[in-house]
């Protein structure tokens, strides 16, 4: 159905426009930006609602085995719709935090253009759509890394892109190999190649498009350019990185493993206890350098790094419990992790403090900021009720029940260590925040609070990470679904 | 048609181009014109002989008993004579810009125009002594061009490029003579013509000819450890360097490669053999320094000139493959990638000329002030890497296949290495275009203010080579079609 194109070209079309036909008034140019953004999502939600049979549309060839198919399954629905309502929320931000920067059409456009292939990659219905969106995402996303335009943010808007570009080289390798054996590579849930004849080559070519796609996750070894390049962006770009790019990498090792070569070609095999013992490699150590770390998004680009291997992790157990656990994960973390960089955001924005020392008291000047912070902090620990718990509840319970020998507690025990972790790297800013002690300057306090536009995304990413431990909604059953399609 | 008329596409210019010299058009718009117009016209008429192909062999006359000079138009000769066809009248009208302000330009448009007869020659060579005839006569007719601006610069370069040469025709005869002697006919045919079966103990010498001749063609196609004079060759004007030592002086090293392997000696005798080992490994080499030695670089023509002696080796990883699937691969790549990198350099040139920078740190912010030039050089850029939705992508894909065929620790290694290679060409390429849009900051941008794009008759040639590039990344079939039927002899 032709529609389909609808969501991945309107923001493209309209991205493309603003920066060519800058409009002369800002307010006219906001206006337009939140339009988009807003009917991007009724899009989404709209495509959601479909029956699944009638969302696929082959666009055309163009060689032999390179055919532009795009289909929505549940698994698209589901990323789909979370990165329209997350663009949005975050484009809503961006109008406070960008006021105080310059080259505003050039950021929000490119914002528009990466929507639009957002959407086309999670709507991918083989694996050349998908690696052809995915390079394509790369390529229209540096610009929002680098749009300070300072020499530190070139620099690092480079690093992200050769790392980006050779992951999806990585990934090539298995586009390659699968479709010179002559496999038709459209999505399936459960996997299309045939498990028991693969070769040793197969096997390899699945671990390095784990890698490849793991780039992009920020999954140890690959994952040095991300605390480099989330920081050094404007607050909202770095907050659809770390919350929404990030999960880009986590789809497509999703569709790599669960819908192209199938589960039951790597388990047991050396390809899943090495992306196992990966996974927890980086949950570790991401906690353990964002404990250390000073600038504040620079803490928090670690902690991406930890948490998305959290993600990375159920989808390695290849175990259904943990598969819904991961699912969850995406979505908790990415509204947290929006969350957290939208208030970092403020924070700059209204007082110019990127480190973690200077932020005593800050509390007392931004307390809704800091308390949504703060909850989204607690989020992230995995206190109960809220919403994080639930996913890391399903991560271990899955880990323990999936009999693989070390891993299987081994895991449960990495992400109470990280958990702790957590605490002491987000906590702590909360209490120095709320309580900064004697020697603070009462007298001088000043209110900083950011107005609505910042305000109601924070809040409402916040609640949202919080109730939805609560009141999951249908998502668990949606996921369990999905996990039972796969597994 | 009459088997004739194939001689006239290649004496055309020719003949054009000695009257030029010896009736020299001091009005350049006047020379200018009349040069367009013989080159269209030659143009004109490959594409009427490619379209009416005679159905026999023009024979010539013979230099020996047994060493005939035949021209032929078989599948290869339509496809590498329409590719020169195609590109020479843009090549030509970019001339016209670049060199206004030049000396000697008449003798360098003359020379210019030889060139394309007696590259069409190499195209349309029914054989390989006629092959080698007007390949080295390629070598000739180019020294005056590569040594144009009579620097001290430029008469090094010329000079190592003839030695070059002349070392690499040694060689390639080794293999002419050899093949005459062992081959139940000379002319080129699908599949080889070594008498196989007589061969004895020769076999073992029969490779290694092939090897010699393989490195010693492969001068040209600027095979490892033969490809120094590339990079000192970008001293040239930039039409010589996008045309020849992009489109027809190594691609006549690739194509003669190609009739060598396929045409004469055979793949089928090649296949499985150390000889082909040895091959592809060269061609493995070529590719990993070619990358590598890429992103070192930082002047401008020579970063492109490193990236074309990687991407040679990449239609020769596809050739020596020893498999139709290898040769189309092959075909297709060479194809692609003269489109991209003749607006590469096209780009490069337009740069020097327009602002005399050579350096690519000097590109700073240049973006902003020939952004057309730019969003050419970033197309090229995003093919050459092989991004997906460009050409660059499926000529790579094609390699890909050829060499994923049988399974086979080669084939392997063959694609870790085009993968390394496609990494690097990201790092060298993309590179300039984030120099062009975000670096520098206001004062660059300031400071490049007084720049513009080229004229039309620069622009027009990046525009159509650009939208070529688009079009075959989305539809490639039509290419892909026409290079396998030439591959598996149903053309």
């Amino acid at each position: 159905m032709i529609a389909l194109l609808i969501p991945v070209l309107m923001p493209i079309a309209v991205g493309v426009l603003l920066m060519a036909f800058p409009p002369r008034q800002r307010k006219i140019m906001l206006a337009v930006v939140f339009a988009a953004l807003a009917i991007g999502l009724a899009l989404a939600i709209g495509v959601a609602l479909q029956p699944e049979d009638a969302l696929r549309l082959t666009l055309g060839t163009v060689a032999e085995g390179l055919t532009f198919y795009l289909q929505v399954d549940a698994v698209g629905k589901l990323f789909s719709v979370l990165v329209a309502f997350v663009w949005l929320l975050v484009g809503l931000a961006a109008f406070e935090y960008m006021s105080h920067e310059h080259d505003e059409p050039r950021f929000f456009g490119f914002y528009l253009i990466v929507e639009g292939v957002l959407a086309a990659l999670c709507y991918s219905g083989n694996l050349f759509t998908f690696y052809v969106f995915f390079e394509l995402m790369t390529l229209t996303s540096v610009p929002l890394v680098m749009h300070e335009l300072t020499h530190e943010a070139v620099m690092a808007g480079l690093k992200y892109l050769f790392y980006s570009v050779g992951g999806a080289f990585l990934s090539l390798f298995g586009l390659f190999l699968f479709t010179a054996q002559g496999a038709e590579l459209t999505f399936t849930a459960g996997g299309v190649l045939d498990s028991t004849s693969a070769s040793g080559v197969a096997r390899l070519a699945v671990f390095l498009m784990i890698l490849g796609f793991g780039t992009k996750a920020g999954m140890f070894p690959m994952h040095g350019w991300l605390p480099t390049a989330h920081p050094v962006a404007p607050a909202p770009a770095s907050a659809v990185l770390s919350g929404v790019i990030t999960k880009a990498g986590v789809l497509g090792i999703l569709r790599t493993v669960y819908y192209v070569a199938g589960p039951e070609l790597i388990r047991d095999t050396w390809v899943q206890y090495a992306w196992i013992g990966l996974t927890l490699i980086t949950v570790f150590m991401g906690s353990m350098l964002a404990y250390r770390e000073n600038v504040l998004k620079k803490r928090l680009a670690y902690s991406t790094v930890s948490q998305v291997s959290y993600v990375l992790f159920g989808l390695s157990l290849l175990q259904p419990v943990a598969f819904v656990g991961a699912l969850l994960h995406v979505v908790f973390h990415s509204l947290v992790k929006n969350g957290l960089f939208l208030s970092a955001g403020a924070i700059i924005c209204k007082t110019g403090k990127t480190k973690v020392d200077e932020l005593k008291g800050i509390g007392k000047e931004m307390p809704v900021v800091l308390w949504c912070f703060t909850l989204a902090g607690v989020t992230l620990v995995g206190i109960p009720p809220t919403s994080a718990f639930v996913s890391k509840w399903y991560l271990a319970t899955g880990s323990l029940a999936s009999g693989i020998p070390v891993a299987s507690w081994l895991g449960p025990v990495v992400l109470l260590v990280s958990a702790l972790l957590t605490a002491g790297y987000l906590l702590t800013v909360s209490i120095d925040a709320f309580l900064p002690g004697s020697d603070y300057n009462y007298a001088a306090l000043e209110k900083h609070e950011p107005t609505w536009q910042m305000l109601v995304p924070i809040v409402t990413l916040t609640a949202l990470a919080v109730l939805l431990g609560v009141w999951p909604g249908g998502l668990t059953s949606l996921l369990t679904g999905i996990a039972g399609s796969v597994l | 048609m009459s088997p004739y008329f194939i001689l006239v596409p290649i004496l055309v210019p020719i003949l054009a181009g000695i009257l030029l010299m010896t009736f020299p058009i001091q009005d350049y718009k006047t020379r200018a014109a009349a040069v367009e117009t013989v080159v269209i016209l030659n143009t004109i008429l490959v594409f009427v002989l490619l379209l009416n192909r005679p159905a026999e062999r023009l024979y010539l006359f013979s230099f020996v008993e047994g060493l005939p000079l035949t021209l032929n138009i078989d599948g290869m000769a339509t496809f590498f004579g329409g590719l020169v066809a195609f590109l020479w009248p843009l090549a030509t009208l970019y001339t016209f810009e670049y060199m206004r302000h030049e000396e000697r330009v008449n003798t360098f448009l003359s020379f210019y125009t030889i060139t394309y007869g007696v590259t069409l020659g190499v195209a349309f060579a029914g054989n390989i002594v006629t092959m080698y005839l007007f390949y080295e006569a390629l070598t000739m007719v180019t020294l005056p061009l590569v040594i144009h601006t009579m620097t001290e610069e430029a008469q090094k370069a010329t000079r190592k490029y003839l030695n070059y040469m002349i070392g690499g025709t040694a060689f390639a005869f080794i293999g002419i003579v050899f093949y005459s002697l062992f081959c139940t006919d000379i002319e080129f045919v699908l599949g080889g013509n070594l008498d196989v079966a007589n061969l004895g103990e020769y076999a073992n010498i029969a490779l290694l000819v092939y090897v010699l001749a393989f490195f010693g063609f492969g001068v040209k196609a600027a095979v490892f450890p033969f490809h120094g004079w590339l990079p000192t060759a970008s001293v040239a004007p930039t039409p010589v360097t996008a045309l020849l030592h992009a489109v027809a002086v190594v691609k006549s090293g690739v194509f003669a490669i190609m009739r060598l392997t396929y045409f004469c000696f055979g793949a089928d005798f090649l296949k499985g053999t150390w000889a082909q080992t040895v091959v592809v490994i060269a061609a493995m080499v070529t590719i990993v320094y070619g990358s590598t030695m890429g992103v070192r670089e930082n002047h401008f023509k020579r970063r492109l000139a490193y990236s074309t002696i990687a991407n040679l080796s990449y239609i020769l990883l596809g050739v020596t493959m020893m498999s139709p699937l290898g040769l189309m691969a092959g075909l297709c790549h060479m194809f692609v990638h003269a489109i991209m990198k003749i607006s590469g350099f096209f780009c490069a040139g337009a740069v020097m000329h327009q602002t005399d920078k050579n350096y690519v740190y000097e590109l700073d912010g240049l973006g902003y002030a020939m952004p057309a030039t730019f969003t050419a050089l970033l197309i090229s850029g995003l093919s050459l890497t092989g991004i997906p939705l460009f050409a660059g992508f499926v000529s790579k894909w094609s390699i890909v296949q050829a060499l994923l065929e049988q399974p086979s620790m080669m084939g392997y290694v063959g694609v870790f290495v085009l993968l390394y290679s496609a990494l690097m060409t990201g790092i060298y390429m993309l590179s300039l275009n984030v120099r062009g849009w975000f670096s520098g900051g206001t004062v660059a941008r300031e400071a490049n203010a007084k720049f513009h794009d080229p004229s039309w008759l620069m622009l027009l040639p990046l525009a159509i080579f650009s939208v070529i590039t688009v079009a075959l990344g989305l539809n490639a079939q039509a290419l892909l079609v026409f290079v396998q039927s030439i591959a598996t002899g149903t053309f």
